[in-house]
């Protein structure tokens, strides 16, 4: 027995000790191009726009899980001053949240009064389905191939059951449209993961041809998946009552509704029952999944098997579960991080009953190499070697390990990019793709500087409206993925125009022309600066490049992208509260473009994933299924204070990966499950079940017979 | 939000007069540092026609003062980040210290005022939200009873089972803390006497009149004293539990202890088991005050999902009564910068 917490306090090791993929990135150190906007207010999101003459719009919305309106009084919102519009048109809800109608009115003032001038009386309706327990009839039979096989195996079996809660996006800027109507023309501000899709709809919306209306989305305060619905209910109705009272028109929701109805990653509920045998090898089972979805079914599935390990013959079956709750949607690798959560502590489990090191289990059952190669690095890199076997500590501050990996694959997508070079030698990269957060804005100008020679600061980015030449949605980790290389052909296609402009007027062979340093250079040699290269433009130049989803598939350079995450924590088992110590997340991404960007990008899916395995729950009032915690105060999100000290490594050990891989969505996949596999590691006994809340360690660890 | 007139007043006595039954306005609302009054309204659980700004009211001098018969005062619109600083309240009062360092976030702490976190309204979700009719807002039913209890009160016959929200109440309440008031007959209430169970009346959670307005604070210095909260989350998060402890220590030996708990009744929870436990204890006994803090679970009638509270309290009040004494806690390894 020992206690090892209070020792050997972390420290962040400086940047250059930090390891990195073999080769190193285009550009290590650039900070985002916005950053200073978006730090001073500068930067205008889609919910600072407020045009002059605007009209305030609201949701009236059901205020619980199922319910009836009784009474409404419209007629007394439509005279309040200032009130244009009043309507009312379903009686029924059937998760708080949903819409029932709306008021618009000249002013936020107007508008709260008319909401509260029409004094809905609500009759809740009796009861309500609030968790996926509760809408399971009965435990389903083993499918016949895998009962004989449990039954073969006798003891070596396992029968286990995890759970995760709603998780809710989150937002900083809320969903929602502001629509400047400018009479035959508009300009539809979204906060969107989709500017050039955002254009579908809104046409007939607003009465206007897409020719007439532009949408703008230069900044976006998250999305996470919950935005790639082009212009939203929101924007949908702020455009219909824009070109109805040909007026501008602004509807972004509150903190309360962006957590009722904007989309979550659903809830769910994995029964595990494997066999496996002495030596750790799984042989197989079954695997039914459940998911906690909205009142209509759908997009509850739970990715597990991952199909990472090697785990013999599973067969499965999943089932939705409607709740009285807001619906589903896309949300940063859906289905994933509750299926990993699952998955990683179902093998944590099986390791400890066989008496096996996990770390060791999983190198033998790890499919890919390269994420088995993770693996050991970030085995070493957390100091796995001082790792106990679980539960062998006492004292109140007890050490936990734990580790998981992920994988991501490759979506292709369509994407046009345009390079204007101009007279003056400015130059700017253009495409309708949006940054949501993600750095894309810095990752376009990267690429372009790299593609052509110049540096980043001469590199202007347009990004954000629909009149820009189309680029992808926000969605699958594709937007790096595939924009790089449209880039790359169009700055090296504005290049070599400026090339041969050089070439015509010294004489000199244009494929012996290089742009580096400010200058044109032969064989390293000056021919030109830059500014006088530029002059000889006639007009401007473009350079065009394009990227068509066969173009990407046909692409060998890039592929699929790996990792492996390992904790280090602390669980104080007299108050069964968690402290994450730290994580090392080795991440593949190809070719990494911005070396600071692509590791805010692991941080950011790693904090994501800790605050997913600890504090988020929406959580529905099993009375009346209104969510009781429509806040960030209660709906709780890892802190300052709660953050590890989070190691990023970026990992291309292949040197044929000259293109960048998906980013987005893998690094947060493996965390919540490696912290469950810790705490297990620290306590002795697993947590089945999201988030990991001091009440849930407390009564695993009674469980266990009040071992302390 | 409806509009509403500010009052401006230049002093505590003034605003009084403001606030007091009768005068300009209806429905008149106190404000300090607003952290709680801007919840309410845009929530819309207060519409009130004046709010009541006495937030930089004796802001000039100092926020803590030794007065000479010992006792410490505080001024009623200290922030809480000049409590947690206060070199005073450091060496002196200990407990109310740490209890205003630990509270919220360093942004609320800076605006958030001491008279204003004795008179917070409660955290519960049913009475936060509007579309909850529950008893506190004169409807007819706890919500929390068979609904979502996990944060709710272990002890009480209810009918409301709210938690006290105050981390500095508990710990006025073992130093023997006065609340000074102007706009009545009296000066001052016990800080024991300033809160009330639901039972006693459920529209609000203490015994001040209308018009009366809390000027300072005054409480007995006891530099073996010390506060622990356990919070799920680090940042930002109200505690589950906490605990307040002040102990006079006489040659290694424990004569004197008062113990209040916080976050788990719907006042602040005095333990005077636990203080009677303690006394005669060596204040290296580690079993002597483990078992006393055993004695906090007692009475403690949990709801459906709020019995882990009990052991953190247990805990919480083991962790105040070592720090108290200038022990050691247990704590999470360090990051350092």
């Amino acid at each position: 027995m020992s206690n090892q917490a209070n020792t050997d306090a972390a420290t962040l090791p400086p940047l250059a000790n930090r390891p990195l993929n073999i080769g190193s990135s285009m550009n290590d150190d650039a900070s985002r191009l916005d950053a200073l906007a978006k730090v001073t207010g500068a930067a205008k999101y889609g919910r600072d726009v407020h045009p002059a003459n605007a009209l305030y719009i609201a949701f009236v919305r059901c205020p619980f899980g199922a319910a009836t309106l009784e009474s409404c009084d419209v007629d007394a919102a439509r005279a309040v001053p200032g009130v244009v519009e009043a309507d009312v048109s379903k009686r029924q809800g059937n998760y708080h949240g949903a819409t029932v109608g709306h008021v618009a009115a000249d002013s936020p003032l107007s508008l709260r009064r008319g909401m509260a001038a029409l004094a809905c009386r609500w009759k809740r309706k009796g009861d309500v389905v609030t968790t996926i327990e509760q809408g399971i009839e009965a435990e389903p039979e083993l499918p016949v191939d895998a009962k004989a096989m449990i039954e073969q195996a006798g003891d070596r079996t396992l029968d286990a059951t995890y759970s995760t809660e709603v998780q809710t996006h989150s937002s900083l800027e809320t969903h929602g449209a502001c629509v400047d109507h400018k009479g035959d023309s508009a300009v539809v501000y979204v906060s969107t993961q989709g500017t050039s899709s955002a254009r579908d709809g809104l046409d007939e919306a607003l009465g206007l041809p897409a020719s007439k209306f532009e949408v703008v989305c230069e900044y976006v305060g998250g999305g996470f998946g919950s935005k790639l619905n082009g212009a939203g209910k929101e924007g949908m109705l702020a455009a219909r009552i824009a070109a109805k009272h040909k007026r501008s028109a602004y509807l972004f929701v509150n903190r309360a509704e962006e957590h009722l109805d904007t989309g979550n990653r659903p809830s769910s509920r994995t029964r595990v029952r494997v066999a496996f045998e002495a030596d750790g090898t799984i042989k197989g089972g079954h695997i039914q999944t459940w998911g906690g979805v909205g009142p209509n079914r759908g997009g509850g599935g739970v990715n597990v098997p991952s199909g990472r390990y090697r785990l013999g013959q599973i067969t499965t079956a999943h089932a939705d579960i409607s709740l009285n709750g807001g619906m589903p949607r896309a949300f940063r690798a859906p289905g994933h991080p509750q299926g990993a959560f699952a998955e990683e502590l179902m093998l944590d489990e099986v390791a400890a009953r066989c008496g096996l090191d996990p770390l060791a289990l999983r190198l033998r059952l790890i499919k890919a190499d390269a994420i088995r190669e993770m693996a050991e690095l970030g085995a070493r890199l957390i100091g796995w070697d001082k790792r106990l076997v679980n539960g062998a500590q006492a004292g109140p501050i007890r050490r936990g390990m734990g580790m998981g990996v992920t994988s991501w694959g490759r979506f292709p997508s369509s994407v046009d990019a345009e390079v204007v070079v101009n007279r003056d030698g400015s130059v700017e990269a253009r495409t309708g793709t949006q940054d949501i957060g993600t750095g894309q804005r810095t990752v376009v100008g990267i690429v372009t500087a790299d593609a052509m020679g110049v540096p980043l600061e001469a590199v202007t980015v347009r990004i954000g409206r629909s009149t820009l030449p189309p680029g992808p949605g926000s969605g699958g980790s594709v937007t790096t993925v595939n924009s790089a290389p449209a880039f790359m052909e169009a700055g090296k296609a504005a290049a070599t125009q400026v090339l041969e402009l050089v070439a015509g007027r010294t004489g000199a062979p244009v494929n012996e022309l290089t742009i580096a340093g400010g200058e044109v250079r032969r064989n390293g040699a000056k021919v030109m600066a830059w500014k006088d290269a530029c002059a000889l433009i006639p007009d401007t130049i473009i350079g065009k490049g394009r990227n068509t989803q066969k173009t990407v598939a046909a692409d060998k350079t890039t592929g699929t992208s790996g990792g492996a995450q390992f904790v280090d924590l602390d669980v104080d088992v007299e108050t069964g509260v968690v402290k994450v110590h730290r994580i090392v997340a080795v991440q593949a991404c190809g070719r990494v473009v911005s070396r600071k960007l692509a590791e805010s990008q692991v941080i950011g899916g790693v904090i994501q994933g800790l605050s997913y395995a600890l504090f988020e729950h929406r959580l529905l009032d099993r009375q009346t299924g209104a969510m009781v915690n429509p806040n960030l105060e209660w709906y709780k999100i890892a802190g300052p204070k709660d953050m590890p000290l989070i190691e990023p490594v970026l990992w291309s050990k292949d040197k044929e990966a000259a293109g960048p891989r998906p980013l987005g969505e893998p690094p947060t996949i493996p965390t919540a499950g490696a912290i469950a596999c810790a705490i297990y590691n620290a306590i002795g006994v697993p947590v089945r079940s999201l988030p990991i809340t001091p009440d849930k360690v407390l009564a695993a660890m009674a469980g266990k017979g009040g071992a302390k | 939000m409806n509009p509403f007139v500010l009052v401006q007043p230049r002093s505590h006595a003034q605003a009084a007069k403001v606030m007091a039954a009768g005068g300009s306005y209806r429905l008149p609302v106190l404000k300090a540092g607003g952290i709680d009054v801007l919840d309410h309204l845009k929530e819309g659980l207060l519409s009130p026609d004046a709010v009541v700004n006495v937030r930089r009211l004796g802001a000039e001098g100092p926020a803590v003062t030794r007065l000479a018969d010992g006792s410490i005062r505080i001024e009623a619109g200290a922030t809480l980040a000049q409590l947690a600083s206060d070199p005073i309240l450091l060496a002196d009062a200990t407990v109310v210290a740490q209890s205003a360092g630990s509270a919220a976030t360093p942004a609320i702490r800076n605006i958030a005022s001491a008279a204003g976190n004795l008179l917070q309204r409660p955290r519960c979700w049913y009475y936060r939200h509007a579309q909850f009719e529950c008893l506190k807002k004169g409807g007819s039913m706890c919500f929390a009873v068979d609904g979502e209890n996990a944060h709710h009160a272990i002890f009480g016959p209810g009918p409301c089972h709210i938690v006290h929200p105050s981390n500095l109440a508990p710990a006025l309440m073992v130093l023997d803390g006065q609340v000074h008031l102007t706009g009545s007959k009296r000066d001052r209430i016990a800080a024991a006497d300033l809160f009330h169970m639901p039972d006693k009346g459920i529209l609000s959670e203490h015994n001040l009149e209308q018009g009366e307005v809390i000027t300072h604070l005054t409480l007995r210095p006891r530099p073996t004293s010390g506060f622990h909260a356990v919070k799920a989350k680090q940042s930002f998060d109200w505690p589950s539990a906490l605990a307040c402890v002040s102990l006079r220590v006489e040659e290694g030996v424990i004569r004197e202890a008062s113990v209040c708990a916080g976050a788990v009744a719907p006042v602040p929870w005095m333990l005077p088991r636990v203080g009677a436990a303690l006394k005669g204890a060596k204040a290296t006994d580690d079993a002597a005050i483990a078992a006393a803090a055993e004695l906090a679970a007692e009475g403690a009638k949990p709801m459906r999902d709020n019995g882990y509270k009990v052991a953190l309290l247990v805990a919480s009040v083991r962790r105040a009564t070592l720090r108290a004494l200038g022990r050691e806690t247990p704590s999470f390894r360090e990051i350092r910068p």
